[in-house]
C-alpha cells in the first residue's frame, strides 16, 4: 500500500484527536523505514505522544534520531518565528529585540496565521535540505484542532494578501505551490469507522480538491472491528440470538447477572458482530464516496507504546481483511 | 460503582457543563445525554456542541443543527415524558456568523460595520484564525450563559489539547487587541505628531520592519484592521472577563470523558489536572465504550452439546455446527480477554482519582439514533435517578 508514497518527499498526516493519528504517524515513520527510507518524523505539539511511540525525546527544532530510520522533531511556533525572521531580517540583532519585545511577542503569537505560515514555513526548509541531510520523507503529524485545510491555505491566503509583494509573500508562494504538488507532496487522513470522522474525512477530500486543486492521496482506517464470525452462518446466528435474548439488549444481558452461560457468549458474539456491521457501513460509505485509497487497520489492544506502533506499521504495509473471521484463531 | 451520584448532583445543580476530554470518547453524545437528563428533571438547557454532529441532530428530531437555538419537542418525542417545566435546546457553533454578529452589536454604525466586513485581516480572522472557532465557543457561552433564560448550559469542547487552550482563548483575543499593540498600528492617537512617535519608538520599528519584511499593503491592512476594529477592544476585554469568571464559578462543573485506554486516560488526567489553574477539578470522570463483562468463567459452563444442539435448530448443518461453535468460543475468549486487560485499566484509573468520581458506560452495539437511545445512556450515567 506504501507504494504511492515512494516519491513523496512531503507527507501530511492530518485527522481530528482520538483517531490515532499520532500512532499512524510514528507507524508510517516505521513502516518507510522498513522499506529502506531514511524518514523525518515532524510534530507540531507542544503535548506530544511521539516521544513514547518512536522512543524519541525530541524536542526543538533539530532532528535528533529516535529509532532506525526514524528521526524526529518537535516544532514550536515560538522558535520557528525566530528561525523565520532570522532569515528575513536584516540581523540576528534586530531579531532577538524584537522576539524579546513582550508587546512584539504577543502580537505575533496571537496574530491570525503566523503560527501557521512560520511552521510551514520551517518544514519547507527541511524538504529544501533534505536530499542533503539523507531524507527520503519529511512527514509532519498535523495539529489536531482546527481544519488541516485552513492550515494548509495559509500560505496561499497570505499571499493573496500582500499582493505577492515583498519577501515573505514570495517565500508564502514557495510553499503553497509546494502544497499543491501532487507529485512530490502527499496528504493522508486518518479516520475510524465512524460517523463524523468519516463525514469529516470525505469532506477533507472535497475541500482539498476546490482549494487546494489537488487530491488526498490515502485514508487509513483504525480501530476496524474484524468480523466474529462467517458470513455464512449469520441468519442461523440471528435466529439463535433473538431466541436466547427474548428481546432484551446484548449489552444489558451481559451487564446483568441473570442470563445463563449460553445466552451471555451469544450476546457477545452478537454484540461482536453488531461492532462489525456498524464498522462496515461507515467503511463502504467512506469507500463510496472518498474516491481515494483506503487502508484498515484492526483494533490493536496493546498498552507498550513501541509494540502497538510495530503493529500498526505491519497493517500499513500489508492491511487485513476485516470478512476474516479465522483470523482470530491465528 | 459510586455511593454518591455526583454525574445526577451536577446534572440538577449546575450552571455550566463543560465536556472534555481527548476525541473519539463520544463526548458529543454524552454532553447531549446530560442535557436531556437535566431536561426531563424539569431544567430549562441548552446543549452548545462544536462539531457537525448530523446524527446527534437526526437523533434529536432536526435536520441539522444551526448557529441558532433549536428546542427539541420532548413530549412528542419521548414516550411517558414526565416534566411540565423542563426543555431541551441544542445549537451547533458557526463560528463567522458568530463573529458576525459580535461585530455587528458593536460596531457604533452602519460604516463601521461595512469597513469591518471589507477588511482583508477580519477576513482572514473570521474564517482561518486558529484558535477562532473556540474563541467564538466562549463568547456564545458568555450569551446563552448571561441571557438568563437557560438554567444551565452544557458545552461540549474540541478534544484535550484544544481544550486547555481553550480555557485560555479569552486572554489570547484580548492580547492581539492590546493597547500597546493598537498604539504601534495607530500612533496618532497618542500625543500627536513628532512627539507620539518619539515616545512610541519600538512601535515604529515594529511596523517598519513588518512593511519591509510583508509587505506594504498587508501593513496598511493592518492598520486599517485596527483602526476599524478599535471598538470591539472593549468588548473583548469585558466579556473575556466575564468568561473567565464563569470558568472559575462553583457553578461551574467540568465532566471528563475518556474511553478505557491507557493513551486517552493519560490525556484526560492531563486535563484534569490543568484545571487546577482555574481553581477547578473535574466533577467527575466518564469512561465511554467499556467493554461489557465477558466472563472468562463462562466458557467453562457453556456445554458444547448443547450449543451445537442450539445451533442445529436454527438450521446449521450438523457438519459446520461444530465449526461454528468453535469460531463463537474463540471470540468469545478473545472478548473476555480484552474485558479483563479493560478492567485492569479501569482499576489503575480508579485508584488514581477515587472510585466514587468514576462512572462507566459499556461500549453500545449501535449508535444513539433516537432520543430513546439517549435518554438509555443518560441513565447509564445517572443511575440512581429514574428512567
Amino acid at each position: 500500500m506504501l507504494d504511492s508514497l515512494d516519491d513523496k518527499r512531503l507527507i501530511f498526516v492530518t485527522g481530528k484527536g482520538g483517531v490515532g493519528k499520532s500512532t499512524t504517524t510514528a507507524a508510517l515513520g516505521a513502516a518507510l523505514a522498513a522499506r529502506g527510507k531514511l524518514v523525518l518524523v515532524v510534530e507540531t505539539d507542544t503535548y506530544s505522544a511521539m516521544a513514547e511511540m518512536l522512543g524519541a525525546r525530541a524536542t526543538g527544532i533539530k532532528p535528533t534520531e529516535a529509532r532506525e530510520g526514524v528521526w524526529a522533531v518537535n516544532l514550536t511556533a515560538r522558535e520557528c518565528l525566530v528561525s523565520t525572521l532570522t532569515r528575513f531580517l536584516p540581523s540576528e540583532r534586530v531579531v532577538r529585540a524584537i522576539t524579546s519585545n513582550r508587546v512584539a511577542e504577543a502580537f505575533f503569537e496571537s496574530a491570525p496565521s503566523v503560527s501557521e505560515f512560520v511552521l510551514l514555513d520551517q518544514i519547507q526548509l527541511y524538504v529544501e535540505n533534505a536530499a542533503e541531510q539523507g531524507f527520503d520523507h519529511v512527514l509532519v503529524d498535523l495539529p489536531a484542532s482546527g481544519h488541516a485545510v485552513t492550515f494548509l491555505s495559509v500560505p496561499k491566503t497570505l499571499h493573496g494578501m500582500m499582493r505577492g509583494l515583498g519577501p515573505i509573500a514570495k517565500r508564502a508562494a514557495a510553499i503553497s505551490a509546494g502544497i499543491e504538488d501532487p507529485r512530490h507532496t502527499a496528504i493522508l487522513a486518518v479516520c475510524l469507522p465512524e460517523e463524523m470522522p468519516v463525514n469529516e474525512t470525505i469532506d477533507l477530500s472535497n475541500q482539498l480538491r476546490d482549494q487546494l486543486g489537488r487530491s488526498l492521496d490515502l485514508a487509513v482506517v483504525n480501530m476496524v472491528h474484524r468480523a466474529p464470525i462467517d458470513g455464512t452462518w449469520r441468519a442461523s446466528f440471528h435466529a439463535l440470538r433473538k431466541r436466547l435474548s427474548q428481546g432484551v439488549e446484548p449489552a444489558e444481558i451481559l451487564a446483568g447477572d441473570d442470563a445463563d452461560a449460553l445466552t451471555r457468549m451469544v450476546a457477545g458474539n452478537a454484540l461482536a458482530l453488531d461492532w462489525y456491521d456498524r464498522d462496515m457501513r461507515y467503511l463502504g460509505l467512506l469507500e463510496t464516496r472518498l474516491g481515494a485509497d483506503v487502508v484498515e487497520v484492526p483494533m490493536i489492544y496493546e498498552i507498550d507504546d513501541t509494540k502497538l506502533v510495530d503493529k500498526v506499521a505491519h497493517y500499513l504495509e500489508s492491511p487485513f481483511d476485516p470478512t476474516d473471521s479465522d483470523a482470530l484463531a491465528s | 460503582m459510586a455511593d454518591t451520584d455526583h454525574i445526577l448532583d451536577i446534572v440538577n445543580t449546575a450552571r455550566l457543563i463543560v465536556c472534555a476530554g481527548p476525541g473519539g470518547v463520544g463526548k458529543t453524545t454524552t454532553s447531549a445525554a446530560l442535557g436531556l437528563r437535566a431536561a426531563l428533571a424539569g431544567r430549562r438547557v441548552i446543549v452548545l456542541t462544536i462539531d457537525p454532529a448530523r446524527r446527534l441532530a437526526n437523533s434529536l428530531g432536526l435536520d441539522e443543527l444551526t448557529n441558532e437555538p433549536q428546542r427539541i419537542d420532548l413530549s412528542e418525542r419521548v414516550p411517558d415524558v414526565t416534566t411540565d417545566t423542563g426543555e431541551l435546546w441544542a445549537m451547533m457553533l458557526d463560528q463567522k456568523q458568530t463573529l458576525d454578529d459580535l461585530v455587528a452589536r458593536y460596531a457604533p454604525d452602519k460604516g463601521a460595520l461595512n469597513r469591518s466586513h471589507d477588511n482583508n485581516i477580519y477576513k482572514l480572522l473570521s474564517s482561518t484564525l486558529a484558535g477562532m472557532q473556540e474563541y467564538m465557543a466562549l463568547d456564545k457561552l458568555h450569551d446563552l450563559y448571561t441571557g438568563g433564560y437557560y438554567e444551565l448550559v452544557v458545552l461540549d469542547t474540541p478534544p484535550t489539547k484544544n481544550a486547555l487552550e481553550f480555557l485560555e482563548t479569552p486572554g489570547r483575543a484580548r492580547q492581539f487587541f492590546d493597547d500597546r499593540v493598537i498604539k504601534w498600528f495607530l500612533p496618532n492617537q497618542q500625543p500627536k505628531g513628532l512627539l507620539g512617535r518619539v515616545m512610541n519608538p519600538a512601535g515604529a520599528v515594529v511596523v517598519g520592519l513588518l512593511s519591509r519584511v510583508f509587505g506594504q499593503a498587508f501593513v496598511d491592512d493592518l492598520i486599517d484592521f485596527f483602526d476599524t476594529l478599535q471598538f470591539l477592544q472593549e468588548a473583548l476585554r469585558t466579556r473575556g472577563e466575564m468568561i473567565d469568571f464563569i470558568l472559575r464559578d462553583p457553578a461551574t462543573r467540568f465532566l471528563v470523558i475518556t474511553s478505557a485506554d491507557a493513551r486517552r486516560i493519560k490525556e484526560a488526567m492531563y486535563f484534569h489536572e490543568k484545571l487546577g489553574s482555574l481553581n477547578q477539578k473535574a466533577g467527575a470522570f466518564i469512561l465511554n465504550r467499556v467493554m461489557p463483562n465477558f466472563a472468562v468463567e463462562d466458557l467453562a459452563e457453556v456445554d458444547q452439546g448443547a450449543l451445537r444442539a442450539a445451533l442445529e435448530v436454527e438450521g446449521v448443518a450438523p457438519e459446520h455446527s461444530a465449526a461454528l461453535s468453535q469460531q463463537l468460543e474463540r471470540q468469545y475468549a478473545h472478548l473476555a480477554e480484552l474485558a479483563t486487560h479493560n478492567r485492569t485499566i479501569i482499576a489503575r484509573f480508579a485508584s488514581q482519582v477515587g472510585p466514587g468520581l468514576l462512572r462507566t458506560v459499556p461500549l453500545f452495539g449501535e449508535d444513539v439514533h433516537d432520543l430513546t437511545q439517549l435518554r438509555r445512556l443518560g441513565h447509564f450515567l445517572t443511575p440512581s435517578a429514574p428512567l
